[in-house]
């Protein structure tokens, strides 16, 4: 449905662009929309219409036909109006932009986006769009608030900022097109791209770490109950304290003949590019979370102590993510 | 989900019946087979809109097409006159509408709706076509609205609302425009000439019956309004055209003489009157007899005849003055003469007999005139509607010597017929006699009904004499109406049986309205629109000073329309301190990067900001806690305001 912006040649697009950034160079996690910021221009269609009513003019004029002349103005003062009822349809609008749920790299960032009227009113079919993505329509009938995504292709592991958006309509008759650009401080955390392929976890990497002596996740000795997590075997339920807690429950195992699990960047096949290893870290992370294992994590610069949950996760993730990007630029 | 669906539905369930009403008024100039296709293609569209796989065959769109615009060409012989073009625009969109699968499709449907809506105008411009188009306005903004939601869940109602709205918004915006957009004179092009007439209204021809059938209609004719004085009932003869050539049968107008000039003498007051004249799609005027002078732009025949140069398809007013005693031509020329005494040959042998020896009977042409009329006094006549068929090679022989029953028609071709027989010129003259008068606002109302035919003789010294044998049988038809003149047992047209008791005060009441409609606003053109300026600003408006006014006023009616609907001074309520001061502290956080999100509660929030800044976790918590309790709690006293204020002002994120 994006009917963009037919009629400005693409560099008039551009210069307005820019007039709009110079105008509106505060970036914050909401924006509102408000004459300074909105622009309208008539769509291809409406240019269809004023044409047909010129035309109609023109016979009306040479016929001398007063309810010609009659219709013309009429619908005429109609479009003229369309063009406020379009404008109204975005003014006032407030958008408050929310954090996004970290996702892999290639896929699509989902910023939640709340929009808000003053009062409650008939506001439908308003396009939301960060930067040639998906675009969004929304409406909000008879509230004055209401939530949405924005969604972003991600492509690249790192922070990803939420790009300008573009807010338009052109209810109610599609005659005008109203539209606000609008800079707003989003962001989002973009994890590698795992790599398809799944790796063995124990064999390469546990030769030189069996002399740790540590507790390991294993499935020899019984250790005692802990909170289930995603991923734990069923097999291993601790059902009698489920039943008694009514929470979910998982037993756990220790196994000391079991070698501790370490995702190391060092071990990996040194001919492989950066990305590739990072890709494939990450993969390991994942797996090893998915099968409930405990792991250490050592990329340069970084080790992290065997561990195991969400937050461990995230932490390796993160540094997956952000390896190599100075701090500056995140 | 179920619910949804009844809502999410294509915008041709509002597009097609709506484009359907557009269509509507056009049927009836429609050739029966165009009816029956355009109805098929809507309902096949309307039943293809649940099942896209029942759409036809671009192939077969097409050959539609062609089929149908050579069918009209055969038809009307064109496609670009007002009633082919209206078919051809109509069926057009019939078959654009199986085509139209998206938002720009639709689009183009609106557009051409407008263009067919228009056309209808060529045909009628009434007040009930006016409240029709703002109905298909209405109508088609919906749609509009349709096209453009984007599947949002609209009620049909708040659509119809919202389009209600804006056509009353729009309204006098319209009427600004309508006022003030400046009226150029004339067509900027030639207008194409039509060829078929459907009007009724009076023929260039009269033979018997044909007159007697244009009564039925009470379709109007003109409309007059008296400047100072009205003249009596009987004297409202309002002259159309002259007939001179008569086969025996049908009078004809034939060819005039175009070397002869008008002369006219005429005695007494003049009389003063506009008449506002329906299209009729012929080039003659009427006037009351007898015209002094022409209005600018028409001629003036040399039988009194008012003539235009084109011929009037659309409203058309102008000013007259006549005078009721005159003389008209006293000399008679050769042309006049040869051609108000030529008698057909072979036909009506029994009238041509009684012509002459009326002639061998008296000296005086008066003498001739009075012993014919005292004819159809004196033996049975009868005024009627319904006369029987004289189908015969003598018709006038028939109605004088044997059926003795007729309409003016009858009356006035055999006393013509007899005058040229005892020698005296004669002619046919048709036009209208009589008309209603509006009670409300005195004007008078000439319809088809009143169609009336007369004679006219010329007399030594006198010149063209009117005499009306239809006064002689039934002089009620004169003074009154035809109603009056009719007997009792003779059946009337639907019309009159209507028009009686409170339906015909209603009428009135109608009638004057549709005449101030008419006069005001399908005759509103640069002379009107001068004169009302002129009243206003008390001189002389140009051009450029009027596109001013126009855009002046405009927007003049933009802003207030703009200011009632915003209503910016109810805008501002005095705002919650309470709600001003944690907006400000939650902005404080969000600049530490902790926003709040719309959809989060105060304590939510807290509870969430804390965890990322524990340092500040406690004063965060007491401000939130002291934000609920003031905001919520019913009364939280002065001092904990104060206590609030004081903590967010205070409140840091480092």
């Amino acid at each position: 449905m994006n009917s963009g912006l037919p009629l400005i040649p693409r560099v008039l697009e551009k210069l307005l662009q820019r007039y709009a950034e110079r105008r509106q160079p505060l970036t914050s996690h909401k924006a509102k929309i408000n004459k300074t910021n909105l622009y309208i221009l008539p769509t291809r269609q409406g240019v269809l219409f004023f044409i047909v009513l010129l035309l109609i003019l023109a016979g009306a004029i040479n016929y001398q036909n007063s309810l010609g002349f009659m219709l013309v103005f009429l619908t005429g003062s109609i479009c003229f109006l369309a063009m406020v009822y379009t404008h109204q349809n975005l003014n006032h609008l407030s958008l408050y932009i929310g954090n996004a749920q970290s996702v892999f790299a290639e896929q699509t960032v989902y910023f939640p986006i709340t929009l808000k009227f003053p009062e409650a009113a008939l506001h439908p079919a308003i396009q939301i769009q960060a930067e040639s993505n998906e675009t969004t329509i929304t409406h909000l009938i008879s509230k004055s608030e209401t939530q949405d995504k924005i969604a972003v292709q991600t492509i690249h592991r790192g922070y990803i900022t939420l790009p300008r958006i573009k807010v338009s309509t052109e209810f109610p008759l599609g005659l005008f097109h109203a539209w606000s650009w609008l800079q707003m401080s989003g962001q989002c955390l973009v994890y590698p791209k795992p790599a398809s392929r799944h790796y063995v976890l124990e064999q390469p990497i546990n030769q030189q770490a069996g002399d740790k002596a540590s507790e390991k996740a294993g499935v020899d000795d019984f250790a005692g109950i802990r909170q289930y997590q995603a991923g734990d075997a069923p097999a291993h339920m601790a059902w009698k304290a489920i039943a008694k807690t009514g929470e979910l429950q998982t037993k756990r195992y220790t196994s000391e003949t079991d070698h501790e699990l370490c995702i190391d960047w060092s071990h990996l096949d040194a001919r492989l590019g950066t990305e590739e290893k990072l890709s494939i870290l990450c993969r390991m992370v994942l797996d090893a979370e998915d099968k409930g294992i405990s792991y250490s994590f050592s990329i340069p610069g970084l080790d992290i102590n065997s561990s195991f949950g969400l937050q461990h996760k995230q932490r390796c993730l993160k540094a997956l993510a952000l390896f190599g990007i100075p701090r500056e630029t995140q | 989900m179920k619910r949804s669906e009844v809502y999410i539905r294509s915008p041709l369930t509002w597009l097609v019946p709506t484009l359907a009403l557009v269509i509507s008024p056009h049927l009836t100039r429609f050739p029966v087979w165009a009816i029956l296709l355009v109805f098929i293609l809507f309902i096949w569209r309307l039943l293809a809109v649940e099942k896209p796989g029942l759409l036809p065959a671009k192939w077969l769109l097409l050959l539609i097409s062609i089929a149908s615009c050579t069918g009209i060409f055969l038809e009307m012989g064109t496609l670009f006159g007002k009633t082919a073009g209206s078919i051809i625009l109509s069926i057009l969109l019939a078959i654009k509408l199986h085509e139209s699968h998206q938002t720009r499709d639709y689009m183009i449907l609106v557009a051409l709706s407008f263009f067919i809506i228009v056309t209808n105008f060529f045909f009628s411009q009434s007040i009930p076509t006016v409240i029709f188009m703002l109905v298909l306005v209405v109508l088609l903004l919906v749609s509009l609205i349709s096209i453009n939601q984007q599947n949002a869940i609209i009620p049909a109602k708040q659509k119809i609302r919202l389009s209600i709205k804006l056509t009353l918004q729009a309204l006098p915006l319209m009427l600004v425009l309508f006022l003030l957009f400046p009226r150029v004179p004339g067509p900027l092009w030639k207008l194409p000439e039509e060829k078929q007439t459907a009007t009724s209204g009076l023929s260039e021809t009269m033979s018997p019956g044909n007159i007697s059938k244009l009564i039925q209609s009470n379709e109007l004719a003109f409309r007059v309004n008296f400047e100072n004085r009205m003249p009596a009932q009987e004297q409202l003869y309002w002259r159309g055209l002259v007939l001179w050539y008569f086969d025996g049968r049908e009078w004809q107008k034939g060819k005039s003489n175009p070397t002869l000039s008008p002369q006219l003498q005429h005695s007494g007051e003049t009389i003063s009157y506009k008449v506002t004249l329906e299209p009729h799609q012929r080039k003659w005027l009427f006037g009351l007899d007898i015209p002094t002078k022409t209005p600018d732009k028409v001629k003036y025949t040399n039988d009194f005849l008012l003539r235009t140069t084109q011929k009037i398809n659309q409203l058309y007013q102008y000013e007259l003055s006549s005078a009721l005693h005159y003389r008209i031509q006293p000399q008679i020329s050769p042309w006049e003469r040869s051609a108000g005494l030529k008698i057909p040959s072979n036909t009506n042998p029994q009238t041509l007999q009684l012509g002459r020896q009326l002639r061998q009977q008296y000296t005086s042409a008066e003498e001739i005139i009075q012993a014919a009329l005292s004819i159809y006094r004196q033996q049975e006549f009868y005024y009627t509607l319904q006369p029987p068929l004289t189908p015969g090679f003598d018709p006038v022989d028939q109605f004088l010597f044997q059926t003795r029953r007729g309409f003016c028609e009858h009356y006035a071709s055999s006393f013509s017929l007899l005058m040229r027989a005892a020698g005296i010129p004669s002619r046919i003259v048709l036009g209208y006699q009589g008309g209603t008068t509006n009670p409300i606002n005195q004007v008078v109302t000439v319809r088809q009904k009143d169609a009336h035919a007369w004679s006219e003789v010329w007399l030594q010294d006198k010149g063209w004499v009117r005499v009306d044998p239809t006064a002689a049988i039934a002089p009620q038809r004169i003074e009154n109406n035809l109603n009056a003149a009719l007997s009792d047992n003779e059946p009337r047209p639907l019309h009159m049986q209507l028009n009686r008791g409170l339906a015909k005060e209603l009428l009135f009441y109608w009638d004057a309205i549709d005449n101030r409609w008419k006069q005001w606003v399908v005759g509103y053109d640069v002379k009107l629109q001068q004169s009302l300026l002129e009243a206003f600003a008390k001189r002389k408006i140009d051009f450029s000073e009027l596109l001013l006014i126009m855009t002046g006023a405009f927007f003049g009616v933009v802003f207030i329309l703009v200011l009632s609907t915003l209503k910016p001074w109810k805008r501002e309520k005095p705002r919650d301190p309470v709600l001003t001061t944690y907006e400000k502290f939650c902005s404080k956080l969000a600049k530490a990067g902790i926003t709040r999100h719309a959809y989060e509660g105060p304590e939510d929030f807290a509870k969430r900001a804390a965890q990322a800044l524990p340092e500040k976790k406690d004063s965060i918590q007491l401000i939130s806690r002291l934000y609920i309790r003031l905001r919520y709690e019913p009364d939280p006293g002065p001092v904990k305001l104060d206590q609030f204020k004081q903590l967010s002002r205070d409140f840091k994120c480092k």
